[in-house]
This record gives C-alpha cells, sequence and structure tokens, in this order.
C-alpha cells in the first residue's frame, strides 16, 4: 500500500489536476515542475511512489530516473512514468533505466492511473 | 619474247595499282571506322562522366576502368589516383567498413550482387548501392545513389509527428482529466442534461486522442519503422486476448461471437505482439461497428501448410463490390458505412494491411452488400528462424 505520491510534471494545469484527485482519495501529495526539483524531492520527502513526467524544462525525465536509480539513497523509491510520449524506442528505454512502468497521460483517467498503481506496486 | 615480258610487267604493275587501291580504299573505310568509333565512345564517356551518381565500372579482377565524376568527390583523390586501383585497396579503413562489407561480405570475396541497398559512409553520408554485372567476363558496373538529404527529411519529418502527436495529447489530456472529475462529480453534482452533454464531449475527446494515435502509426508505417520488435509468440494468445477485451463492446451490441480456436498449442510465430494485436482488434472492432445489433461474428484460427490462416466473418452490412479496389487504402471509408457510422479515420484497414504484410503475411477478404463480411490474413510459419 502507498499513501505518499510525488507528481514531477511541468504542465501546471496537469499538475494541480492530478494533485487534487489524489488528495480528494486520500493520498498524501507532493510535486515538483521540474527535474533538477523533482530529484531533489525523491531525496528529501521520501514518497511511496514517484510519477515522473518525461518532458521536462533543463534535465529530462530519462535523466532523473537514471540519477534517482544510481544513488544508493533513492534507488529503491520505484518509478513510473506518466508521458505523452510512447513509442516503442521510449518505453523500452524507460523500462531499461529501472522505471516500473510506463503510461501514456493521455491514455489513462486520474483514477485508472491509481488502479494501475495498486497493481503496480503490490 | 621481248612482248612478253613488256605484256607481263604492264599486268603486274596494274595488278599492284588496283590492290594499292582497295588497300587505300580499306584503310580508308577502316579510319573512318575508328574515328566513328571514338567519337561514339567519347561521346559515351562524356555522358558518363557527368552522371551524378556515383558510378565505377570494374574489370573481372576487380580493377577500376571508368568512373564519374562524383566518384571522384567520393573518395576525395585524384581521378588518376582511382582509375587503375584494385576497389578492395580503394575501400579500405573505417569509414568504408559497412560499405565493404555490404559490397563484399565480410571476407572481401568477390562482388555481391546488390539492388539498392541503403548504406551509411564515414557516418554522414547515406548511399543507395546497386550492382550490375554486365557480361560474362565480370565487369561488374557499381552505383552510388546519394540518398543523404532523403533520409534528413525523413528524419524531420518523424520528429515532427512525433513532437506534434506529443503536443496535441498534451491539452487532451488535460481536457479529459478534467471532464472526467466534473462526470465523477468531484466538483459538484450535474444535473442529468449537463451530464448526457458532457459524456459526449468525452467521448469527442477520445476519439481524437485515437485519432493521433492512428495517425503517429500511419507515420511511422511510411518510415518503415513500424514493427518495434519481433519474438517468437503465439497467434491464439493474441486473438483470444483481443476477443476477451471485447465482451463488453459485444454486449452492449447484443452481438454473439463464436471462435474456433484450437486448443492444442499452434507453431510458435515471429511476431510483434502489440502490433498484430492491434491489427486484430482492427478487424474485430471494424465487424462489430458495421454490423448491425443482434448480429454475429464468428472467429476462426488453423494452421495451413506453412502458415497460420486467421479469419473473421460477420453478418454486416458488407462492403459495396465498387469499393473493393480501395479498401486498404489510407482514409477511405466506403459511403454506406459512413452514413452508419461517422465517426471513423479510415486508417483502420490500411494499418491493418501494413502489419500483416511486415510480417511478410497476406490480407484478403470476401464480402457481399447487405450479406456481411469476412477477413482473411495470414502469417508463415518461419521454421528456419526459430530453429
Amino acid at each position: 500500500m502507498f499513501k505518499k505520491i510525488l507528481i514531477i510534471e511541468d504542465d501546471k494545469f496537469l499538475r494541480e489536476l492530478m494533485s487534487k484527485k489524489l488528495l480528494s482519495m486520500g493520498y498524501d501529495v507532493v510535486s515538483a515542475a521540474d527535474g533538477e526539483s523533482g530529484l531533489v524531492m525523491i531525496k528529501e520527502s521520501r514518497p511511496d511512489v514517484v510519477l515522473l513526467d518525461l518532458i521536462l524544462p533543463g534535465i529530462n525525465g530519462f535523466e532523473v530516473l537514471e540519477m534517482a536509480k544510481k544513488d544508493p539513497e533513492t534507488a529503491n523509491v520505484p518509478i513510473v512514468i506518466l508521458s505523452n510520449l510512447g513509442q516503442g524506442e521510449d518505453i523500452e528505454r524507460g523500462l531499461k533505466l529501472g522505471a516500473k512502468d510506463f503510461l501514456v497521460k493521455a491514455h489513462f483517467t486520474p483514477q485508472e492511473i491509481i488502479n494501475k498503481l495498486k497493481i503496480i506496486l503490490d | 619474247m621481248y612482248e612478253e615480258k613488256a605484256n607481263f610487267k604492264e599486268d603486274t604493275d596494274e595488278t599492284f595499282r588496283r590492290v594499292r587501291g582497295a588497300l587505300l580504299n580499306v584503310l580508308e573505310d577502316t579510319d573512318e571506322a575508328r574515328k566513328g568509333a571514338v567519337n561514339e565512345k567519347n561521346k559515351t564517356m562524356a555522358i558518363v562522366e557527368n552522371l551524378t551518381d556515383g558510378i565505377l565500372l570494374l574489370n573481372n579482377k576487380n580493377i577500376v576502368e571508368i568512373i564519374s565524376h562524383p566518384v571522384v568527390d567520393f573518395f576525395k583523390k585524384d581521378k588518376k589516383d582511382i582509375l587503375g586501383q584494385d576497389i578492395r585497396e580503394l575501400l579500405k579503413g573505417e569509414d568504408f567498413k559497412a560499405l565493404r562489407e555490404l559490397l563484399m561480405g565480410k571476407e572481401d570475396k568477390d562482388i555481391k550482387i546488390v539492388y539498392r541497398q541503403e548504406v551509411s559512409v564515414a557516418k554522414k553520408m547515406d548511399l543507395e548501392l546497386t550492382t550490375v554485372f554486365l557480361s560474362k567476363e565480370g565487369e561488374v558496373l557499381i552505383i552510388f545513389h546519394d540518398i543523404t538529404r532523403d533520409k534528413l527529411v525523413e528524419k524531420m519529418k518523424t520528429e515532427f509527428v512525433s513532437i506534434a502527436a506529443h503536443q496535441l495529447r498534451t491539452p487532451l489530456s488535460a481536457i479529459k482529466w478534467t471532464l472526467r472529475m466534473v462526470l465523477d462529480g468531484d466538483v459538484g453534482e450535474l444535473a442529468d442534461e449537463q451530464k448526457e452533454l458532457l459524456e459526449k464531449t468525452y467521448i469527442s475527446n477520445e476519439r481524437m486522442i485515437a485519432l493521433i494515435n492512428d495517425l503517429l502509426n500511419v507515420s511511422r508505417i511510411e518510415e518503415g519503422k513500424f514493427l518495434y520488435r519481433q519474438e517468437p509468440g503465439q497467434l491464439e494468445d493474441v486473438v483470444n486476448a483481443i476477443i476477451e477485451g471485447s465482451q463488453e463492446l459485444l454486449k452492449m451490441k447484443k452481438m454473439k461471437l463464436s471462435a474456433d480456436i484450437p486448443k492444442e498449442k499452434l507453431p510458435s510465430l515471429n511476431i510483434d505482439k502489440e502490433k498484430v494485436g492491434i491489427a486484430v482488434q482492427n478487424l474485430l472492432e471494424n465487424a462489430v461497428k458495421y454490423t448491425p445489433e443482434g448480429g454475429s461474428i464468428y472467429i476462426s484460427l488453423e494452421k495451413i501448410g506453412g502458415e497460420i490462416i486467421f479469419k473473421i466473418k460477420d453478418t454486416g452490412v458488407g462492403i459495396p463490390s465498387s469499393d473493393h479496389k480501395r479498401i486498404f487504402t489510407k482514409f477511405f471509408r466506403g459511403e454506406n458505412i459512413i452514413k452508419m457510422e461517422t465517426e471513423g479515420s479510415g486508417l483502420g484497414l490500411y494499418t491493418t494491411k501494413n502489419i500483416i504484410e511486415a510480417h511478410q503475411g497476406k490480407i484478403w477478404f470476401e464480402s457481399k452488400e447487405g450479406e456481411g463480411t469476412a477477413f482473411y490474413f495470414s502469417i508463415p510459419i518461419d521454421i528456419d528462424r526459430l530453429a
């Protein structure tokens, strides 16, 4: 079971929509709008799961993923990619770098994302 | 006696004169012919040297005898340093490694038959290579066709489509999530009329998301990069999963689906499971969409000879014979079904055909308007590859 979710998403509207929905479902939510602060938050707020976008200003999601997995302090935090990219190579790259799953934003509602997380993390 | 000697001398002189005349004529004709041949050769050489493709003519000992001008730029050498050289010497070095292998195999053997194969040179030039064997004496024509610019344009187009798709998906995700939250009552109760309207908006939005997926797929098909990865797999598993996932849809339209799928394992096929799934899904969705409520669908899968054949038959509206020729073309939708179901991208069968053919399979159909349609596809069992 998971309680604390970190959202790393640069689009303000999507980030707020997702936070609002997750809060209303009883989860603790922290968020970051770019890769660098995202990495810092993974370390400092110790979330149970991270929802990571790929297209971010500054360092991109793949780089965040790679660095988080390299750091022994954060290597075990489950990261699920939530992006509107979704071609075969992107998915394979994400999974290879250690993401637990790859979800295309446009294909899932916030509720469906939560349902997916429950399956992934159990 | 004296007279006879004189006559003899005259005859001989005459004969000599005549033979000399004839020889001179022959020499003149031969010289004419020679000049003609040299002119023709010069004309031909002028044409060859000014061709825009790189052309090399090798003799049967792999020595370069004729080249066109672009070859000079290609090797960055003077013409005199290329003519008379062995092609294997000219293609030494890391820059030409891929080209050398394509032309002569890994062990630098004889020139192979190559037809329009793409190869990269020195990391910055893309060529399309062709070899033509000219005669029994073993002369070979090698043709380098520069496609560097074509490849660049292709790359730019792919990037554009990817970025466009991504950029379009972002606001569509926002709309999808917002509508869902409002419809789920997260921001207050909705009146029935409001709910109905917003449901329709949600469905429209979903259609746009699906259309972007279709366009992305089509763009990848045209790049030739559509199949992502082929691995040994069971076609029956893919088909069964799609049937499972369609139960809700079938129930909504009160349709019956019967399937003849063998219980024993079929031979493994080398398939991109995701893409073959898309192909089967498209065919099943069409069967459901274009069959009125209460109709039935029949699916079968069997091994026939060296192939696995998939069949899907419906009791739907059928395809008018005037549309048969265009059924697999991009964006085509038959007139009879546009009236029935206004939504549809016209890309489903185009995508499906490309998926099947990318697996070396074939796709075909039988249909009569008013009676129904049966679609078939085959995928060959590539036993050698799996052994």
